[in-house]
């Protein structure tokens, strides 16, 4: 074989071999040669502090959208909010399936990272809805991260406190309660959905869980103080402060004549769950 | 390689697959026994619907991703659309998946669905409307795992085929590029 036979060799080989090359001269002080490519990404879940859920794998990404219409009926908060419960934390480093190279503790850090992330959304979920916040920006909008978890512990809330307050049934006062604001929640969603308005179902029942807030308080409240003047006065406020928050995502969702229809029974509903929360002694 | 034997004929994850059943576990049996130790319907349906809870966010968020690398979740986008995504590891990583860990988490996934529906049927042919409340709720939360995970196995399946076609088709232009070129 003469030298003018010798096929120029592809680019990337010649990087390759310069490599090697430059390994095996700084052998006496490098660190050993891999014995194998390194291996792809596997199950490692990549370490983000992004609020947005990131995708699984960074390399290699494989997202596929489904067709915009409501999914199928979910529960709790799960992320979605629950939902369709939130997306988890990740946590650098091979927490493969290939069973070499797991660190024994890593099991623990995503679930608290992933916990902090929920805990830091419901609160963020919670000062966007409820508190008055001139910088809000479009009120359709501002629910975009939705998840369930903040309504389902305000629910849960609500009837535990109503329970406790109860001096007799108080089984059933709890059941009552968890029972009317759950289907009282999806079928706000439906009338707002059949009245032609453009609301996603779960960002609705995300949203009106977390207007349950105010009417946590003045629970709690009533249940400290039993005089029936100061339930009057704190319900009532309490009350005007849950419409006042439900009020701007759900004039939104819908035609502006329609705009009472939808809001009439959200009103209903926060009154009677008030008168509830007076009938209790 | 022998490393890797080794570990198929065991749970690659132990503390995962011990995670991802003991909620599950811990709520069908607190709510079949606390009616014999608790009176008060109200603890029974908290603490049920709490367990019923974490498993499922242990689930979609921990033993999705390590035990079958799989995972979904709903986003919102510009239009104020929703829409569900459905995330999977590439082909390699997951034949490379233990057998033993999907095996349990498929059929720990179905049988308490099927417990629940049986539980809901007691309670049903009781007329305890209640405790059909607590059903239903933790029937939701296992049926929605369920129905996640199901369509994101076979949005996986169909990348998986696609891929496989479009490498086919891509080696066979470039083996009739590389003939043509020879020639």
């Amino acid at each position: 074989m003469s030298h003018g036979d010798t096929i120029p060799l592809h680019p990337s080989s010649q990087s390759d071999i310069d490599e090697i090359e430059s390994l095996i001269n700084a052998a006496p002080s490098a660190t050993v040669l891999p014995a194998r490519p390194p291996s792809p990404p596997r199950a490692s879940i990549p370490v983000s502090s992004s609020p947005a859920p990131p995708p699984f794998l960074p390399a290699k990404p494989a997202t596929a959208g489904a067709p915009p219409l409501p999914p199928p009926s979910l529960g709790v908060n799960v992320a979605s909010a629950a939902a369709a419960v939130p997306p988890g934390g990740r946590l650098q480093g091979g927490i493969g399936a290939d069973g070499f190279g797991s660190a024994p503790n890593t099991l623990t850090e995503p679930v608290w990272d992933t916990v902090k992330r929920d805990l830091s959304r419901i609160v963020s979920n919670l000062k966007l809805v409820v508190f008055p916040n001139p910088f809000r920006e479009d009120p359709g909008k501002a629910l975009r991260d939705w998840d369930l978890w903040g309504p389902f512990f305000f629910i849960i809330f609500l009837g535990l406190t109503l329970s406790w307050s109860a001096s007799v049934k108080k089984s059933e006062v709890f059941a009552v309660a968890f029972a009317v604001l759950a289907a009282g929640a999806i079928i706000l969603t439906v009338n707002v959905l059949l009245l032609g308005g453009h609301i996603i179902f779960f960002q609705s029942l995300s949203l009106l869980g977390y207007c349950l807030f105010p009417l946590d308080i003045g629970a709690l409240i009533c249940m400290l103080k039993n005089n029936v003047i100061i339930k009057i006065v704190v319900v009532t406020i309490t009350l005007a402060w849950s419409s006042w928050a439900a009020y701007p995502f759900m004039s939104a969702a819908v035609n502006p004549r329609r705009k009472a229809l939808a809001l009439y029974p959200v009103f209903l509903m926060y009154v009677s769950v008030g008168f509830l929360i007076i009938a209790i002694d | 390689m022998d490393r890797i034997q080794n570990t198929e004929e065991n749970y690659a994850n132990p503390k995962t697959c011990f995670f991802h059943v003991i909620f599950k576990a811990a709520a069908l049996a607190f709510y079949v026994l606390s009616a014999l130790f608790f009176d008060s319907f109200v603890i029974i349906f908290v603490v049920t619907v709490l367990l019923a809870a974490l498993d499922f966010w242990v689930v979609k968020n921990v033993s999705g991703r390590i035990l079958v690398g799989l995972r979904w979740w709903n986003e919102i986008n510009e239009q104020g659309e929703s829409v569900w995504k459905f995330e999977c590891l590439d082909q390699e990583s997951l034949a490379r998946m233990n057998k033993k860990d999907s095996w349990l988490f498929w059929w720990t996934l179905y049988l308490t669905a099927v417990a629940w529906v049986f539980l809901g049927i007691f309670s049903l042919i009781r007329f305890q409307a209640d405790y059909l409340l607590v059903v239903g709720v933790c029937l939701s939360l296992s049926v929605a795992n369920i129905v996640g995970f199901t369509k994101c196995r076979k949005d996986a399946r169909k990348q998986i085929q696609q891929f496989a076609s479009q490498t086919i088709a891509s080696r066979f232009s470039s083996t009739l590029q590389s003939a043509f070129s020879v020639v």
